[in-house]
């Protein structure tokens, strides 16, 4: 699982936290969010967006992603971007089985009752601006960029 | 999460504070089912200091107000503002609940 980027100290740098294979674990990611978002001044907006974006799909990893009854760690880094302009990229990484969610159907908002799966990632897309999701060497890799400002 | 919970008469308003998510649905859907089944039947869920909602926190709702209907009882939600009301558009939820501006609308609604 190692990522090349070393996670570093201080307000302006990448951030990155492991958490284990447990929906617990998911509040630390939040936290880390939150302490990000503050120390990069961001609209409420985007902290949500990501909050919401990261619980899901790290819900599907711990919930699908995994065979056996191991501990796995998972990997999320956070990083502002100024390139064209400032954007937030994070990424996310797994060792569970192969999973493209970019390929999962949209929800069936015409289905009644009312069906309860399928909506997670359809708030991914609608609040991130590109997704990419690439496997190599038995890690999944999903990638979300937010835009910051045009 | 922290839920606050003040019972009147007839109506029971739950107060819900912090992130309603995977870490959280749980427990507050449980609370929910729970006083439904302990006869609590009209509930008002005050969502106006939740942060956001993910998924697994519209389940939870979802699964009360249908837990609530089937004991012929009726679940309002207000505060649902700002981003939470976002996140109640984007997944298309709106039309799944009753939602009133205020408390005080919700309690007038149920007694109706």
């Amino acid at each position: 699982m190692a990522t090349g980027i070393p996670s570093r100290a201080g307000s302006s740098g990448p951030r990155e936290i492991r958490i284990g294979n447990h929906m617990s674990e998911i509040a630390r990611v939040a936290a880390m969010v939150e302490s990000f978002g503050a120390d990069h001044e961001l609209p409420s907006e985007v902290i949500v967006a990501l909050n919401v974006s990261l619980d899901e799909i790290l819900n599907n990893i711990i919930s699908y992603a995994y065979e056996d009854a191991e501990r796995h760690d998972i990997v999320v880094r956070l990083e502002m971007r100024h390139e064209r302009y400032a954007d937030l990229e994070v990424v996310v990484e797994d060792d569970g089985k192969a999973f493209n969610p970019l390929t999962v159907p949209p929800p069936d908002f015409g289905a009644k009752p009312r069906a309860d799966g399928g909506v997670g990632l359809h708030f991914v897309r609608k609040l991130t601006d590109e997704l990419t999701y690439s496997r190599r060497d038995g890690i999944n890799q999903l990638r979300l960029v937010k835009k910051l400002a045009e | 999460m922290k839920l606050v919970e003040e019972v009147t008469e007839d109506v029971t308003i739950v107060e819900a504070y912090g992130r309603l998510d995977s870490t959280t649905a749980t427990e507050f859907g449980d609370r929910l089912i729970s006083l439904v089944q302990g006869g609590r039947r009209s509930l008002v869920v005050d969502l106006k200091n939740i942060a956001y909602i993910s998924s697994a926190g519209f389940r939870a709702l979802l699964i009360a107000n249908r837990a609530t209907a089937e004991k012929q009882g009726k679940l309002a939600l207000c505060g649902v503002i700002g981003e939470v009301k976002r996140l109640f558009d984007i997944g298309n939820f709106t039309d799944e609940f009753l939602i009133c501006p205020t408390q005080a609308e919700g309690i007038g609604r149920l007694r109706q």
